[in-house]
């Protein structure tokens, strides 16, 4: 583990030996990874190959059960130190680790009992101890970067799925996390929806927001991110700017078969 | 119909009717509190903890309400526990209603999505808040009824406190009965006392249901 114990200096996570298992069943295994302040990293590969189980992992949403999570060089979700078993760090202390990373998830995941903007002032108010109205006034702006200023009054269940899941960005970016995680934002969506969606994660990309993105849409993989990891059977198969993978003849092949399907489409 | 049975047995048929309102109201609400509490627990409970919990729920759902009192009321001085007979009724009260409270509360929080309290996590919410504020809002919406329906249920359980001596109105009712050899008069007010009791709760049910409701029709289901 010499040469990857060092991590660079401009990594804002960093994943060592990353491993979990659901009973005997191996999820993740061996995972190294950095994730770069101000970079868009996208993690692509095969249903199952463990894409999700590595996203929740880095915001202890899955506690990882071999190696480490570091965000700025502090241990997450678990205690650090040389004690075996591990004990969870307190809860507390976890809400602070959780504050620093924000999560879009497929399923919007939206609080349906409140508008856009009370979806998005609700932590702003419950965690960030604003006041009531400061924090619609950030809801606001928050609603603004993603086009939904006018929707701001307006249930989930009023809004296209398009329009929730920004919702859904806006909560998460109005926190001022530090990293925005995105589980296949875009995969429950409409196909005429989609665009949308990409081009507010564009927007945030361009305005340097660290993202870890999820996705079966290798278009915005292969123009967005600065770096795409492929995992495959619940192993980081290459971790490597979009060219190196979406070439003519990427060099691993599971990759390789794995790009076929969406060449057979048309889709890159 | 003999009017001064009931001037003269008025003031004890209204007291007994005092001392059930006041048992169904605190027994029930206590009993409210409680199942809500058990619910929490459950929630956030490991395998072990939910088998007690479920184990609490399983004995007192399986038992009487008036075993339960009598093992509090006769039973209790033998575990130093003495009560008054009103006492042992508010307090057989929350027991007795503790796990069908919180059958419907667990069944108000797995109507909420996983996914809605990994989001709330992932804010930094605390898991209180979360109840407060994502939780209960909209678990309101599906155990109005249920709630109303078993309060409902509860007022005419109170007559059971009858057989601890509690005061109450059926205690009352035929204390009057016995004294006077008058059976239709005492039991039809008695009918109309509990009539009113549960005309008022489904009367209230609606009124909280339409204000925990009054988004819905913004909502496609
Ligand atoms: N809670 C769980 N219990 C058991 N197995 C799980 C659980 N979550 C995920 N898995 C398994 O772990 C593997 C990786 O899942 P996941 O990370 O969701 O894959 P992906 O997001 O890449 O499609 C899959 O084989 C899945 O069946
Ligand atoms: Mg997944």
């Amino acid at each position: 583990m010499t040469e990857n114990s060092s991590s660079p200096a401009n990594a804002l996570i960093t994943a060592r030996g990353l491993g979990k298992h659901y009973g005997t069943f191996q999820a993740l295994s061996g995972i190294d990874l950095d994730i770069l302040k101000s970079e868009v990293t996208c993690l692509i590969g095969p249903s199952g190959s463990g894409k999700s189980t590595l996203l929740r992992c880095l915001n202890f949403l899955e506690a990882y059960d071999e190696g480490e999570v570091r965000i700025d060089g502090q241990l997450v979700g678990w205690q650090d130190g040389k004690a075996s078993p591990r004990k969870p760090v307190s809860a507390t202390k976890l809400r602070e680790q959780r504050r620093q990373v924000g999560m879009v998830f497929q399923q919007f995941n939206l609080w349906p009992h409140m508008t856009a903007a009370q979806n998005v002032a609700e932590a702003l108010v419950q965690v960030k101890g604003l006041s009531k109205a400061e924090a619609r006034d950030k809801a606001i702006l928050a609603l603004a970067r993603v086009n939904l200023r006018d929707k701001a009054d307006n249930h989930p269940s009023a809004l296209s799925g398009g329009q929730q899941q920004r919702v859904a960005i806006a909560r998460a970016i109005a926190m001022e996390p530090r990293v925005v995680l995105f589980d296949e934002p875009t995969s429950a969506l409409d196909p005429e929806l989609v665009g949308e969606v990409l081009n507010v994660m564009r927007d945030l990309a361009a305005d340097g927001m660290t993202m870890v993105v999820v996705t079966h849409e290798m278009g915005f993989a292969a123009h967005v991110a600065n770096r795409v990891a492929f995992l495959d059977h619940g192993k980081l198969v290459a971790c490597v700017p979009p060219d190196e993978i979406f070439r003519q003849d990427p060099a691993d092949p599971r990759i390789r078969s794995f790009l076929q399907t969406y060449r057979e489409r048309n889709v890159v | 119909m003999e009017l001064d049975l009931f001037i003269r047995y008025g003031p004890a048929l209204l007291s007994g009717f005092g001392i059930t309102v006041l048992c169904w109201i605190v027994g029930s609400l206590g009993g409210m509190g409680l199942g809500f509490l058990i619910a929490c627990l459950y929630q956030w409970s490991g395998s072990w903890g939910r088998a007690c919990l479920q184990a609490y729920i399983e004995a007192v759902r399986g038992t009487p309400f008036m075993i339960q009192l009598f093992i509090l009321y006769y039973g209790g001085p033998s575990f130093g526990l003495l009560l008054s007979p009103v006492q042992a009724g508010i307090f057989g009260f929350i027991i007795y209603g503790s796990p069908y409270f919180a059958e419907i509360f667990r069944a108000g929080f797995q109507a909420v999505p996983t996914g809605q309290f990994e989001a709330a996590r992932c804010c930094g919410m605390t898991e209180w808040t979360i109840v407060r504020r994502i939780v209960l809002p909209q678990m309101l919406v599906s155990i109005t009824a249920p709630l109303t329906n078993f309060m409902i249920i509860l007022t005419k359980e109170t007559a059971i406190l009858s057989v601890v001596t509690v005061p109450e109105l059926l205690f009352e009712t035929q204390t009057m009965a016995a004294e006077t050899f008058t059976y239709i008069e005492p039991f039809l007010a008695l009918s109309l006392f509990y009539w009113a009791m549960v005309e008022f709760t489904s009367w209230l049910g609606r009124r909280v249901e339409r204000h925990v409701t009054r988004h819905q029709n913004r909502q496609t289901p």
